[in-house]
């Protein structure tokens, strides 16, 4: 059956996921992980002992982490597994995250996905290439917003699947 | 060590932050799969990421985006809150890379009593130049004097 890019973003765009909550809270070592694979080594982000309490650096990735993603076995978590795309592939083409408040450790995250944009528009390897634009709404055990991550993520076929789809029409 | 602080009223427009450089290593991307806990092959299979379209496998948004982080927040201090970060993967980085970021003061301004000051930030590499261009806000604290 063709792909109807119509058909998906009437069903899709404004479509909202129930809340989820992080299976477990923001803590130090996954916060120190994240830190050292940037040589980021400030005192505010891996120091247990810093005054004040430590941090979660204002990393969207990191906050989504600890919202959704944490939870063992590792599986890689596609924002929107929901939209029906032609390809598999997936490359983050953007990311904007807004800040409200910060993140310490201890505080447990939860997240609310968002389906913004989707829309169509071939790229060099694939001419059926589907953009979608998710925002993840994501608050602390206060039910505070701490941030807004909206990224822009373009799905695509392989060079084998696109041949042979052109193959079978 | 405690970071620096600066503060809004020493910042001027054109200003430059320090840059940081980060060497792509074999190391740094099991540093990569370690601190992002980012399982899509692409960012560690080279099989996978060719048959996928790509020269190679390349560094995830992630990676990227926690360098920029530590860009901004080594220079703006305990003391500022990141209020913005956008920025766009347009092009890669790559194992034998090096990825140099940078950031420049554009603009600043205060609204509804919060120290504004607005960046651009970018992080190149020798291969592609500017592969993932960004812009920052950040709120600093004003200087003891100035505080109303």
């Amino acid at each position: 059956m063709a792909y109807d890019i119509e058909e998906v973003r009437r069903k899709y765009i404004g479509f909202e996921t129930a809340k989820t909550h992080g299976r477990y809270p923001v803590e130090h070592d996954p916060i120190r992980r994240h830190c050292h694979m940037v040589d980021d080594n400030n005192p505010l982000f891996i120091d247990p002992d810093h005054e004040g309490g430590a941090l979660c650096p204002p990393s969207g990735w990191l906050a989504h982490y600890f919202a959704s993603l944490g939870p063992w076995p590792a599986v890689f978590e596609p924002l929107f597994p929901i939209v029906p795309t032609p390809g598999k592939r997936i490359v983050n083409m953007s990311q904007e995250v807004e800040w409200s408040a910060h993140i310490k450790v201890g505080d447990h995250l939860s997240v609310v996905r968002r389906i913004a944009d989707v829309f169509q528009k071939g790229i060099t390897i694939d001419p059926e290439a589907v953009w979608i634009v998710a925002e993840a709404i994501i608050t602390n055990q206060r039910d505070e917003e701490v941030c807004v991550v909206r990224n822009t993520l373009l799905t695509h076929r392989t060079p084998e699947e696109v041949a042979a789809a052109n193959a079978n029409a | 060590m405690m970071q620096e602080q600066v503060n809004w009223d020493e910042v001027d427009i054109g200003d430059e932050l320090p840059e940081i450089s980060l060497d792509i290593t074999t190391r740094r991307l099991f540093l990569q799969a370690s601190g992002a806990q980012d399982w899509y092959p692409a960012h560690f299979d080279p099989a996978f990421a060719r048959k996928a379209g790509h020269e190679d496998i390349f560094m995830n948004t992630g990676f990227v985006q926690a360098a920029l982080v530590r860009l901004i927040t080594d220079w703006m201090g305990d003391g500022g809150f990141l209020k913005r970060l956008a920025f766009e993967m347009r092009r890669q980085h790559r194992p034998g890379d090096t990825m140099v970021c940078h950031g420049k003061v554009t603009a600043k301004k205060e609204t509804d009593g919060a120290a504004l000051v607005f960046l651009d930030v970018w992080a190149e590499n020798q291969r592609e130049g500017i592969a993932t261009p960004g812009e920052a806000t950040v709120i600093l604290p004003r200087a003891p004097a100035s505080e109303g």
